[in-house]
């Protein structure tokens, strides 16, 4: 284990010296929330307080950005020519594989830390285990995407500029065909078809419900859980899977 | 060759790497065109009044905005590369180097909002196409000052480019929240402090979101004095670009290194 816990902290440590991009989220939080935010619930008639609905829809954003960061940053190893050496350590594959994802969830909880004790803070009224079940839904979501951009970078292997831009392309399509800025009943029938594709959709809708949101607005929440929970299985288990066959010498194109 | 033609080879390479770009055009598209076709759309059921003929405007600006910006990671590129010591030996002048770059980044930004813009006509009736081609030359000078705005930034993160990213993020984040590309100023002044409504108003993308909202979209007469405060908020910026590039460039002519 404290091999594991070293190369989390030796990926961890170029974050926090000094810790510009932990404060460059909660600044654009701050930003987007106070005034992006609070002009726009004064806009939105359909939604009683869209500024609550926003900062949930906000969080969900976060989580989504660092989630896919983990991939990135396994694609930037390969590129600068770290990921050669990270293998040829002497750890099991399986443990290189938790230290990634170690890393992307410490990573998920220094720069969702600020910006949900103010969405919390903002909403009010809330129980201990609804907090717990909120942390517990973005961690699910947040694995869930670095998983599947992790499953992805294996493009990178051939081209990362192909990578970059079916990432991206996937991140905008995610996001927007979602119900983190509006709810889904808002969506036109054939946008909301897409959107039932999205795990946004899902995580926020689950997390909006926690948060004790108008549930004729949401999803029901039982395929929200096993939407979430299969995505996080199943595309960190595609992760460990390709890491497993991963060849030393393996750089990206 | 003359200078100019020099300054032209250099601002035509320097524009084709912008569009050859795959991935930065998977980006914007991605982002432009969604933002215009989907969040305007949505938000637009959600809202009172006619968003969507409000925001499109304001996406073609983003557009506008978010491509000027890439001339900062172009030079950031060139800086961190050793590309910019090929460009100091080619028979060209520094000053040379630093127009080449800014209208460079002016072009792109506006070929890239007119593609943009022929995508919000299509689903935009437009009162007066026509006076877009009046506010063309303005746009290109607020464009090669948001451009000046990126190239302050490359400048400011010479020494340190890792910070070059964050200092985007920032300033990326200030101007359009801070702007009524998104919201009718009405609104923002209900909220706000007056000071900030000032900023938000004299906002070079506010100007030119309310230009292509007044003038394209709602055909209204064009007003002189509206363009004139355009290239007001437009030329600081292009000139505080230009000589902090060109205070790089010379430190690298001298020192060979930052």
């Amino acid at each position: 284990m404290s091999s594991v816990l070293r190369l989390v902290w030796f990926d961890l440590k170029q974050e926090l010296k000094p810790p510009v991009w932990i404060v460059l989220q909660w600044f654009t939080f701050g930003i987007q929330l106070f005034v992006y935010g609070a002009i726009l619930s004064q806009l939105v008639t359909g939604i009683s307080n869209y500024l609550q609905f926003y900062a949930v829809g906000f969080i969900i954003i976060l989580t989504f950005d660092i989630g896919s960061h983990t991939g990135r940053h396994f694609v930037e190893h390969a590129h600068d020519g770290l990921l050669p050496y990270l293998l040829s350590l002497p750890i099991s594959r399986s443990k290189l594989f938790l230290a990634i994802t170690f890393q992307g969830g410490a990573e998920l909880s220094l720069m969702l830390a600020v910006p949900l004790t103010v969405t919390l803070s903002i909403i009010g009224n809330l129980t201990a285990f609804s907090v717990a079940m909120v942390v517990a839904t973005l961690f699910c979501l947040g694995f869930g995407v670095a998983g599947l951009m992790l499953g992805l970078s294996f493009i990178a292997f051939k081209s990362s500029d192909l990578y970059s831009a079916i990432t991206i392309l996937a991140g905008t399509v995610v996001i927007r065909f979602s119900t983190v800025l509006y709810p889904l009943i808002f969506l036109p029938p054939g946008y909301a078809s897409v959107a039932m594709f999205s795990p946004l959709t899902y995580g926020a809708d689950l997390v909006r419900l926690l948060l004790g949101f108008d549930p004729s607005m949401l999803l029901n929440p039982t395929y929200a859980v096993v939407v979430i929970v299969a995505l996080a299985v199943s595309t960190l288990g595609l992760g460990m899977f390709l890491l497993q066959r991963l060849v030393e010498g393996v750089k990206s194109a | 060759m003359s200078e100019l033609n020099r300054i032209l080879q250099l601002a035509r390479n320097d524009f084709s790497y912008f569009f050859r770009t795959k991935w930065l055009m998977a980006v914007l598209l991605s982002l432009n065109l969604s933002d215009m076709l989907v969040v305007a759309l949505v938000y637009g059921k959600l809202m009172s009044f006619d968003y969507f003929q409000f925001f499109v405007p304001g996406v073609v600006v983003m557009g506008l905005f978010v491509a000027a910006l890439d001339t900062g990671r172009r030079i950031w590129l060139a800086i961190g590369e050793g590309v910019i010591h090929y460009y100091l030996s080619l028979p060209i002048s520094t000053p040379g180097i630093v127009i080449a770059y800014l209208l460079a980044g002016g072009l792109t930004s506006v070929v890239y909002s007119t593609s943009l813009l022929l995508v919000a006509l299509l689903v935009l009736p437009a009162q007066a196409v026509w006076s877009t081609f009046i506010l063309l030359p303005f746009i290109f000078v607020l464009a090669m000052g948001l451009a000046g705005i990126s190239a302050s930034l490359a400048a400011l993160s010479s020494t340190h480019g890792e910070f070059f990213f964050a200092y985007q993020q920032i300033v990326q984040t200030l101007f359009l929240t801070l702007s009524t590309v998104f919201y009718p100023i009405s609104f923002v002044t209900k909220y706000l402090p007056p000071f900030l409504t000032t900023i938000v108003s004299a906002n070079p993308l506010s100007l030119a979101a309310d230009a292509m909202r007044q003038y394209t979209f709602a055909g209204q007469p064009i007003q002189p004095f509206f363009l004139l405060n355009i290239l007001i908020a437009s030329i600081p910026f292009t000139i505080i670009g230009a000589v902090s590039y060109l205070a790089v460039l010379h430190t690298i002519q001298v020192k060979g290194k930052l």
